[in-house]
């Protein structure tokens, strides 16, 4: 009988140690999920940084034409859109 | 792209070159600014090499299949070639905020 008590002992302050630390950990993964939900993902480029230059090529349905960040350096600005896919909304 | 088309007068009024970048060919951009009525040029970033320089590559999978893609960015470039104005994800799909930021860089200079 005393046996017994002994063990509901430990297993009553095991509960006290356990449950706890437990519940934090769901509850930290519960919190890094929100935050992945909510918070975009930094991005690389920040402002005030300096725009990487590139070459990419455009169609204007008779030839196919380089352009370069750089061809507007200087001259104006340049508002540079990036979308998901063509004939995409937006 | 529609968005930036009908402010087209407002960012080339502020001194500033629209561009496109997507990561199809040219010439699927070509037909999509056709249809949609853009006539600022859309870049073809195939493969993405430009999507990734710039950080913007999304990885995800559509029942089991892996794709890349890009997320919706816009990028105001000064003309140092300085980033002075950006927009990521849902917030990219209005450009209001870039074109006023655009007529703010025009007022400056």
């Amino acid at each position: 009988m005393k046996q017994e008590w002994k063990h509901l002992v430990w297993l009553g302050l095991l509960n006290l140690v356990l449950v706890p630390s437990l519940s934090s950990v769901s509850q930290a993964q519960q919190k890094s999920q929100d935050k992945e939900k909510k918070e975009p993902a930094p991005m690389k480029l920040k402002v005030g940084d300096v725009a990487p230059d590139f070459t990419l090529l455009a169609f204007d349905g008779k030839d196919l034409k380089k352009v370069s960040l750089s061809d507007y350096k200087g001259k104006k600005n340049v508002v540079l859109a990036f979308f998901v896919f063509a004939f995409t909304g937006g | 792209m529609k968005a930036f088309q009908q402010n087209l007068a407002k960012l080339e009024g502020a001194d500033t070159q629209v561009l496109g970048v997507s990561m199809d060919s040219p010439f699927s951009n070509f037909a999509f600014a056709q249809q949609t009525g853009v006539t600022f040029p859309i870049l073809g970033d195939w493969g993405g090499p430009v999507t990734s320089q710039y950080g913007l590559t999304k990885k995800f999978d559509i029942q089991g299949v892996a794709m890349e893609t890009a997320r919706r960015a816009t990028f105001l470039i000064d003309k140092s070639g300085k980033i002075i104005h950006e927009q990521v994800d849902d917030e990219a799909v209005d450009p209001t905020k870039t074109v006023e930021a655009c007529q703010r860089q025009k007022l400056k200079n």
